[in-house]
C-alpha cells in the first residue's frame, strides 16, 4: 500500500482551514464526516462536546457509525471496497495493532493545538499519548459494578469477591472478549499488578488464569455492546457486571440506577483518534481530530461523562457536570483513591497477543462446552 | 580534651559518613543500572517471557533465540573471563570476603568491570545464575576503590566494602536491614560500632535511592494472615532440615559439573558456551529454567499454578542446570536460583503435605516462603540477613517466625554437613580458612617472613667445630646456622650438643640434619602450630632454592601471633 508522505495532510489541513467552503459537494452543502464510535451515554457526550460545535464552527455535518472494538471490522470496511468510515474512536491497543497493519492513515503531530496557557501539545497530552496514527484523548476504565439490591447486606468491595460466589452469589455479566478476564483471575488470586502481564505472557499464567474463570463459568452471562452492562444490572439478570465506568456513571448519577462501582482492580484503557487509510476526507478527519483535541472541548467532554481527558490542561477545567451539578473529580478512574490496585492496560502486549488471547479464549469457551 | 583529638574525632566521623553516603548512592545506582541492563538485555533476546510472547507470530524465532542465545552468550563469556579476567573466572562474593578480611591485593578494577560485563552477558543471555552475587561483587568493587583513598581511617578498606556490598543488598532486595545485617554476617564478620554505622548509612542510602528515587517493585509480594496451627512449627522445622539435603544436593552437583567441565572440556573459554547450548535445549521444554525466573517465583505462591509431577520436573531441571551453568563458568550467583529452588521446593513440600499428613494447614504461602529461606540461607550462610528479607518483603510476623524455624534448622544440618557456606567452601579451597572463625584465616594470610630476623650466627661446611664454638661463645647464641658456599642451609649446629666434642672435629659430623624450617609461604599461623615441641632458639628460613634468608625468633612468632589477633580484637570492638 502506497503511504501518502507526512507534509501532505498537514498543508491540505492548511488550505482547509483557510477556505473552508471549497470542500467536495459545495452545492448540496459539505459531505458530511462520518465518525465510528460506541454509542450510548459515551456518544451522547461526544455529540454535545464535539460534534455538534464542529459542525457550527465547519459546517460540516457529522455522521456516526456504531463501532465495538477490535481491528477486524476495520479490515472487513475496507476489504469492501467503499470506504465510508473516516474517523475512528478507537482503544488504544486496536489503534497500535491497526496502525502496524497498515489500516490507519498517518496524524501530523502539528495539527494539535497548544494548551490555553501557550504549552506545547507534546507537553501538555499524557505521556505516549501522540503517536504516528492515533492520537490518544481519553482514559476509560473497565470497573466491576453491583446491584445495589442483590446485596442488602454486605456489599462487594474488590475482584476477590467477583469470584466469591459463595458470600456474593448471583450472575456474572462479562465481556465476550479476551479482555480483562485474565488480568481480574490472576488479580482476585493477589498477583501484583505490575507483574500481571509478566505472568499472562506465559503458559502457565494463562491456564491460571483459565481455571480461576472456571469457578464462576456457570454464572456468567456474555455481553457485546457498552450498554448491556447497565440493563443487565437495572434488570436485576446480573448482580455484578464488568462494563466502563463512564456508562455506570450515567446510569447512576443521570438515571438514578441502584449500580455501585468497585474500583478495585479497574482496567485502566485510552481511546484515540484515528483516521481511517483511504478515505477520501482525510484532511477534514484531521480537522475534526484537531478541534476534538482543543482543552475546552475535551474538558467540556469530561463534564458530562466520567473520563479522564488525556491532556492536563483539560483536565484542569474539570468540574461540576453541566446538567446535575455533581463535582465530576470523584468518578472519574484517574482519582487518587482509585489508583491503589488500577491495572493499566498495557497496550501494547494487548496489540501483539490479539490471536494468542482469541485463542486462549476460544479454547476456554470450547472446554466449557465439552464438559457440559 | 585535646582540641586535636576533637579535630580528628570530627573528622572521622565526617569523612565516614561522606564515604558510606557516596558509596551507598554509587552502589545503589550501579545495582539499578546492572538490573535494568539484564532486564533490557532479557527483552531484547527473546529471554523473557513477555518478549517472547509478543514475538508469539515469529515461532521459528522464538526457538531460534531459545537455543542460541544462551550458547552465545556463554561464548562472550567464555572469552571475556579468560582474556580480560585476570583470574580467568568470574569475580563474586567470596573475592568481597577476601578483600575486606585481609590486606592482600584485591582483584583489579579492569578485571571487576570485565567480571561484571560477564555477569550482565551471562544473565543478559538467559543462563540460569543468579544477579546477587555479581551485585554484591560489584558493591564490593566501588568499596575497595574508596578503600585506597588516602582518607587515613582505620580499617577503611573493610568498612568501605561493607558499605558497598550493603547498599547492593539493600537496593536488589528493597530491604536495608537485610542489606545491613548481611555486609556483617557474610563479608565482615563481625559487628563493630565502627563499622556498623556507616554500613547502616551506607544501606539507608541504598535503599532510599531505590525507592524514593527509582521506585523498584518488590521482589516478591505476598499476602498471608497467620499460621493457623501451631503443629505446623514441626512442619517448617522438617521442611528446614529438607532443604538443608537440596542445599547438600545442589553443592555436590556443583562440584560435580566444576570437575566434569575441567576434565572433559579442554579450552575454558568453549565451557560456557555448551552450557548455554544445554539451557537452551532444555528450556524448548521447560522455559522456566531460563534466566532469574521472576514468573516462576510469583506462580509458586500462587495456589493451583503447578501440579505436583510438573513441579518436581522444574526443580530438577533448575537445579541441574543453575549447577551446570555455575560450574561450568558462566558468571552469576548462586543466591537468586537458590531461592527459586527453594521456593519451588517448598510449594513442593505444601503440596505434598497434604497427602503424608492429612491434618489442616495454612496453605502453601508460607511453606513456598519457608523453602526459599532455608535453601538460600544454606547455601550463602547468613540466615539472618535471610530471616530478615522475609520480614522486610512481606512485614508479617507470622511468616518471619515460620520462615525463621526453617532457616534455623537448616543452617543447624548443613553447617555441619556442608559447611557454613558455598562462600567459605570456596575460600577454603584458595586456603582462606574461615571454618574455625577469622582468627586461623587471617593468621593464615600472614606469612611469618615479614618477622624475618637477619640476625643468626652461620658457620660454613669446613668450619672445625672448634671454631663454631668459638663464635657462639662471641655472639651469645646456642644455634649456628651451617651454610655452603652458595648459602644454601645444610643444618644447625646447637651449643648444647658440641660443648665436649674434639674442637678439630669438622662441624658436617655434629651437624643436625633434620630440623623445623620455614619457607617464604609459611604463615602465622602455620608456624605456630610447627612450634610444637620446638626446642631450639630461632627457626631458620629459606627461600625455594634452599638458601638461608635469615631466622625466625621463637619470641617473634609469639609476637606475631599476639599482634595479629590484638588487631582483629581491636577492629571488633571499636566504636564508631
Amino acid at each position: 500500500m502506497k503511504r501518502p508522505s507526512w507534509v501532505v495532510p498537514s498543508w491540505m489541513v492548511a488550505c482547509v482551514l483557510l477556505t473552508p467552503a471549497m470542500s467536495r459537494g459545495q452545492d448540496n452543502g459539505p459531505e458530511p464526516l462520518t465518525v465510528a464510535t460506541w454509542g450510548g451515554a459515551y456518544e451522547e457526550s461526544q455529540r454535545r462536546a464535539y460534534f455538534a460545535p464542529f459542525t457550527e464552527a465547519t459546517g460540516i455535518p457529522i455522521k456516526t457509525v456504531h463501532y465495538d472494538g477490535g481491528i477486524t471490522v476495520l479490515q472487513e470496511h475496507l476489504a469492501s471496497g467503499e470506504v465510508e468510515w473516516d474517523v475512528i474512536d478507537m482503544i488504544q491497543s486496536d489503534a497500535s495493532a491497526a496502525c502496524d497493519a497498515g489500516l490507519l492513515a498517518p496524524i501530523d503531530p502539528g495539527i494539535l493545538a497548544p494548551a490555553p496557557d501557550g504549552t506545547p501539545a507534546q507537553e501538555d497530552f499524557m505521556q505516549g499519548a501522540i503517536n504516528r496514527c492515533f492520537i490518544t484523548q481519553i482514559v476509560f476504565s473497565t470497573v466491576i459494578a453491583f446491584d445495589d439490591r442483590a446485596f442488602p447486606g454486605v456489599k462487594p468491595d474488590s475482584v476477590e469477591d467477583f469470584f466469591d460466589l459463595q458470600t456474593f452469589p448471583g450472575k456474572r455479566a462479562l465481556r465476550k472478549a479476551p479482555v480483562g478476564l485474565a488480568e481480574w483471575a490472576l488479580l482476585s488470586l493477589s498477583v501484583p499488578q505490575e507483574q500481571l502481564y509478566d505472568l499472562l505472557s506465559t503458559r502457565r499464567g494463562l491456564d491460571l488464569a483459565a481455571r480461576r474463570l472456571d469457578e464462576i463459568r456457570d454464572s456468567i452471562i456474555w455481553w457485546t455492546r457498552g450498554v448491556e452492562p447497565v440493563e443487565l444490572l437495572t434488570s436485576g439478570r446480573a448482580a455484578m457486571a464488568t462494563g466502563y465506568n463512564g456508562r455506570f456513571f450515567h446510569a447512576r448519577v443521570m438515571e438514578g440506577a441502584p449500580i455501585s462501582v468497585i474500583w478495585d482492580g479497574q482496567l485502566i484503557g485510552f481511546n484515540s483518534w484515528t483516521i481511517l487509510r483511504g478515505t477520501d476526507q482525510a484532511e477534514q478527519a484531521a480537522r475534526f481530530i484537531a478541534f476534538a483535541t482543543r482543552a475546552e472541548n475535551m474538558a467540556a467532554q469530561a463534564s458530562l461523562i466520567s473520563y479522564g481527558p488525556a491532556r492536563k490542561s483539560a483536565q484542569q477545567r474539570v468540574g461540576l457536570h453541566t446538567d446535575v451539578g455533581v463535582p465530576m473529580m470523584p468518578y472519574m478512574p484517574t482519582a487518587a483513591a482509585h489508583m491503589e490496585r488500577a491495572v493499566i492496560r498495557d497496550h501494547r502486549w494487548y496489540s501483539q497477543t490479539g490471536e494468542l488471547r482469541e485463542q486462549w479464549f476460544r479454547e476456554w469457551l470450547g472446554a466449557g462446552q465439552t464438559s457440559e | 580534651m585535646d582540641r586535636k583529638i576533637v579535630a580528628q574525632v570530627v573528622y572521622q566521623i565526617s569523612a565516614v559518613t561522606v564515604v558510606a553516603i557516596l558509596l551507598g548512592g554509587i552502589a545503589s545506582l550501579a545495582a539499578i543500572g546492572f538490573v535494568e541492563a539484564v532486564h533490557y538485555l532479557n527483552g531484547k533476546l527473546l529471554i523473557s517471557p513477555y518478549a517472547r510472547v509478543l514475538a508469539e507470530d515469529q515461532h521459528l524465532l522464538v526457538v531460534a533465540a531459545t537455543l542460541l542465545v544462551p550458547a552465545t552468550g556463554g561464548l562472550i563469556v567464555g572469552l571475556v573471563v579468560h582474556f580480560l579476567v585476570r583470574q580467568k573466572r568470574g569475580l563474586a562474593p567470596p573475592d568481597a570476603i577476601l578483600a575486606a578480611q585481609t590486606s592482600g591485593p584485591a582483584p583489579g578494577f579492569p578485571s571487576g568491570v570485565a567480571s561484571t560485563l560477564a555477569a550482565l552477558v551471562s544473565l543478559g543471555s538467559g543462563a540460569s545464575v543468579g544477579q546477587y552475587g555479581p551485585l554484591v561483587y560489584l558493591g564490593a568493587m566501588f568499596g575497595s576503590l574508596v578503600g585506597r583513598l588516602k582518607l587515613n581511617l582505620r580499617h577503611q578498606r573493610s568498612i568501605a566494602i561493607a558499605c558497598g556490598v550493603a547498599a547492593a543488598i539493600s537496593t536488589a532486595f528493597n530491604a536495608p536491614i537485610a542489606g545491613l545485617v548481611f555486609a556483617h554476617e557474610v563479608i565482615l564478620r563481625h559487628y563493630s560500632l565502627r563499622a556498623f554505622a556507616p554500613v547502616t548509612v551506607a544501606a539507608a542510602t541504598g535503599y532510599i535511592v531505590a525507592n524514593v528515587i527509582f521506585d523498584r517493585p518488590a521482589l516478591f509480594l505476598v499476602s498471608f494472615n497467620e499460621v493457623a496451627h501451631t503443629y505446623e512449627y514441626v512442619f517448617f522445622a522438617l521442611e528446614g532440615v529438607l532443604c538443608a539435603g537440596m542445599a547438600w544436593v545442589f553443592m555436590r552437583l556443583l562440584k560435580v559439573s566444576t570437575s566434569t567441565a575441567e576434565r572433559y572440556i579442554h579450552w575454558p573459554w568453549a565451557r560456557p558456551a555448551i552450557a548455554g547450548l544445554m539451557v537452551g535445549v532444555v528450556a524448548l521444554w521447560i522455559p522456566e529454567v531460563l534466566g532469574i525466573g521472576q514468573e516462576t517465583l510469583r506462580f509458586a505462591t500462587i495456589e493451583g499454578a503447578f501440579g505436583i509431577g510438573e513441579l518436581g520436573l522444574i526443580i530438577i531441571a533448575k537445579l541441574v542446570l543453575t549447577a551446570v551453568c555455575v560450574g561450568f563458568g558462566f558468571v552469576g550467583g548462586v543466591f537468586s536460583p537458590a531461592l527459586l529452588i527453594g521456593i519451588l521446593f517448598g510449594a513442593f513440600y505444601g503440596l505434598v503435605l497434604p497427602y503424608l499428613l492429612p491434618v489442616p494447614h495454612s496453605g502453601l504461602v508460607v511453606y513456598a516462603i519457608c523453602g526459599m529461606m532455608a535453601l538460600a540461607s544454606s547455601v550463602i550462610g547468613a540466615p539472618l540477613t535471610t530471616i530478615l528479607i522475609v520480614f522486610e518483603l512481606t512485614r508479617s510476623y507470622d511468616l518471619t517466625i515460620a520462615a525463621m524455624v526453617s532457616v534455623v534448622f537448616a543452617n543447624l544440618i548443613s553447617y555441619r554437613v556442608i559447611g557454613r557456606s558455598l562462600f567459605d567452601l570456596q575460600l577454603r579451597s584458595w586456603g582462606f580458612d574461615l571454618s574455625l572463625g577469622r582468627d586461623k584465616a587471617i593468621l593464615q594470610t600472614h606469612p611469618i617472613r615479614d618477622f624475618l630476623s637477619t640476625e643468626y650466627t652461620a658457620a660454613s661446611d669446613r668450619d672445625t667445630v672448634g671454631e663454631v664454638r668459638q663464635r657462639l661463645v662471641d655472639d651469645h647464641r646456642s644455634e649456628a646456622m651451617v651454610l655452603d658456599h652458595n648459602g644454601r642451609l645444610l643444618g644447625v649446629i646447637r651449643l648444647q650438643c658440641i660443648v665436649n666434642s674434639e674442637a678439630p672435629l669438622p662441624v658436617m659430623e655434629a651437624i643436625i640434619p633434620s630440623f623445623t624450617i620455614f619457607d617464604e609461604q609459611t604463615s602465622v599461623w602455620q608456624s605456630m602450630e610447627s612450634l610444637r615441641g620446638f626446642l631450639g632458639e630461632a627457626v631458620p628460613l629459606v627461600n625455594e632454592y634452599g638458601q638461608l634468608l635469615g631466622v625466625v625468633a621463637e619470641e617473634a612468632v609469639i609476637r606475631a601471633y599476639l599482634e595479629i589477633v590484638h588487631d582483629l580484637r581491636e577492629e571488633e570492638n571499636e566504636a564508631a
